[in-house]
């Protein structure tokens, strides 16, 4: 019950609302996490909450069916029907009768329901899961299901706190833009999907080893080895990608090695084959304390790969 | 698609079911995943000499999941989009029947041989990538592994069929089941969405001058049958003469010579390949 925050299943402290007339679910509620780790805020009538609801969103929301002023369905209904709140995970507490009749949860949209009598522990690991799965489902890229940018974030600072060397490398594809444009978006997302799989493979080939793959989003990848292994990914992850990316041509285009695409300006241009171009950061020494120099650094890196219209990779050489 | 086919004369049916592979391949290949310096190279390699589980790695690759459906149609570059945990995975779930060893064992070695051709073909063509010719003469008689899993009965009448009348294979297919292993091949391509080329190959293999889109590649494959049995490498399922199409050698633009350096070739390979079916 007290545990601390660094001993939790979260990031950071967690939020939650629940509105209920029922005390003794409150109380129940309320001493299962520490207030370190999970605050709840007790509303006993849904109208009261919904103000709140929309100023000062919560990481949860916990909604008893037995409020009188309003049906938690209602008020789950509102909240998922806004984009901007549709992440936020919504539990609804039942007695059984309410659930003797299937529900349709295509138009209660909550993301799971808790029965009376409440078994604490299984209530407190129920509320665990769905927090977990919503930080899980709301990071990931919806293509590629690779962890985005709060996992990038979060781990390479993670790397830096605990003083460890590493090698970050971006990804990303040249003339993918022209890909897209002539073959429209169905067949950029295959290249997407194949680069991804391509470069989850490749990194996760050294076993044994620290490693990580996460989508940035577009086609920019980033991916963590340590620096000894760095080199040797980036030449497999150019081999193989260029041995793979000719046959998500049109064989026309792909015999002649490029195709003719319009540009911003609506101009009639050719385009190589896509390649790949990698920029990698190495943090020997300690040298790097933000994840904001990482990001910086493989910026300026990036430009140089893309100098080349061949794939290639630029290893940052700059001691501390 | 239609998840069956029904015979003819019997009214029995072939359905899609998982098919066998070959135990040999399925340890080499376990030892190599294992090794974490064995090159997806040599795995690929080693997969390549089982046509069941090469089908198997290219239909998982080009299933929707994966999100590039039918656009992987060589072994090697479905090894590094699928990783080693799922190839690992699918030779874990492939199960293994002994009776199956036995009774296609002269068709693993003819399809083998078939595979072999057909890369040495595709090379002296002029063609890229000539590991995907490999592939489609690897599979070119998969669908005879099918009948003899699924129907051995109807498989049996066949091959007595073909000792009785004296004819091929593929002619007592048809009056056995009413359709050959060209149309099993279709029809089991499709299901598992290989890339259009492969599919085609295989069904038009024994008729390379009706294929519509990749008449090239069904054209080495029908050579590369031709070759394997004059060999009289393995074994197809008859010992008949098969009909060589001249429309195939015009199509590749061969002349005598090029068959002559395709057949020497051949010979020098095939026997690195017996190596590998004992």
């Amino acid at each position: 019950m007290s545990q601390t925050l660094e001993k939790s299943l979260f990031q950071r402290k967690q939020t939650g609302f629940l509105l209920t007339p029922d005390t003794a679910l409150a109380e129940m509620l309320q001493k299962l996490w520490s207030s370190e780790v999970l605050e709840f805020t007790v509303f006993d009538q849904g109208g009261k909450a919904i103000e709140h609801l929309f100023n000062e969103p919560p990481d949860l929301l916990v909604v008893d069916n037995r409020l009188s002023d309003i049906s938690g369905r209602e008020i789950a209904n509102l909240v998922k029907s806004e984009n901007v709140y549709r992440q936020l995970p919504v539990v609804v507490c039942v007695d059984p009768i309410d659930v003797e009749e299937p529900w349709n949860w295509n138009v209660i949209e909550v993301d799971d329901f808790l029965v009376r009598p409440f078994n604490p522990s299984e209530v407190r690991d129920r509320i665990n899961l769905t927090l977990c799965r919503a930080m899980r489902a709301l990071d990931a890229n919806p293509l590629s299901k690779l962890p985005g940018n709060t996992s990038i974030i979060q781990r390479i600072q993670r790397l830096i706190d605990n003083g460890e060397e590493f090698a970050l490398a971006y990804c990303d594809l040249d003339y993918f833009k022209s890909y897209n444009d002539k073959y429209g978006f169905a067949r950029g997302d295959e290249i997407l999907m194949m680069s991804a799989r391509l470069i989850v493979n490749t990194i996760r080939s050294y076993q044994g080893v620290q490693s990580f793959v996460g989508h940035v989003g577009g086609d920019d990848f980033v991916f963590i080895l340590p620096p000894d292994k760095v080199e040797g990914a980036c030449k497999r992850i150019i081999a193989a990608f260029d041995d793979i990316v000719p046959h998500f041509y049109d064989p026309e285009d792909r015999q002649r090695g490029n195709i003719t695409s319009v540009d911003r300006e609506g101009n009639t241009k050719v385009f190589p084959l896509m390649a790949i171009s990698l920029a990698v950061v190495v943090n020997t020494d300690g040298r790097i304390q933000h994840y904001g120099e990482v990001s910086s650094i493989a910026m300026d890196l990036k430009k140089k790969a893309k100098e080349d219209p061949k794939s290639s990779y630029v290893i940052d050489q700059r001691k501390a | 698609m239609d998840e069956n086919l029904k015979t003819s004369i019997r009214g029995e049916i072939l359905q899609v079911k998982d098919l066998p592979t070959l135990p040999h391949v399925l340890n080499k290949v376990t030892t190599l995943v294992e090794d974490p310096d064995a090159s997806s190279e040599a795995i690929a390699k080693v997969i390549s000499t089982d046509q069941v589980l090469s089908a198997k790695v290219l239909k998982m690759v080009n299933s929707p999941i994966y999100g590039f459906p039918g656009r992987i149609s060589s072994i090697q570059h479905a090894l590094v989009l699928l990783g080693f945990n799922v190839v690992r995975g699918i030779i874990i779930s492939t199960s293994v029947f002994d009776m199956m060893v036995q009774a296609m064992k002269g068709l693993w070695e003819h399809s083998l041989g078939c595979a072999t051709a057909c890369n040495i073909i595709a090379r002296r063509a002029g063609f890229e990538d000539p590991e995907e010719y490999a592939v489609a003469g690897l599979l070119h008689d998969l669908g005879k592994v099918v009948t003899a899993v699924q129907l051995p009965d109807l498989h049996a009448s066949i091959l007595d069929t073909v000792q009785a009348k004296e004819i091929t294979y593929f002619q007592a297919e048809k009056d056995v089941l009413g359709f050959g292993h060209d149309r099993i091949n279709a029809w089991l391509a499709r299901h598992w969405g290989l890339p259009p080329n492969i599919r085609e190959a295989m069904s038009r293999h024994h008729a390379p001058q009706l294929a519509e889109f990749y008449k090239p590649m069904s054209c080495v494959v029908h050579l590369g049958d031709f070759l394997v049995r004059l060999f009289e490498f393995g074994n197809s399922g008859d010992d008949q003469t098969a009909y060589l199409r001249p429309e195939a050698l015009i199509e590749l633009k061969f002349k005598m010579s090029d068959l002559d350096k395709v057949m020497d070739e051949m010979s020098d390979q095939l026997l690195e390949v017996s190596d590998l079916t004992l």
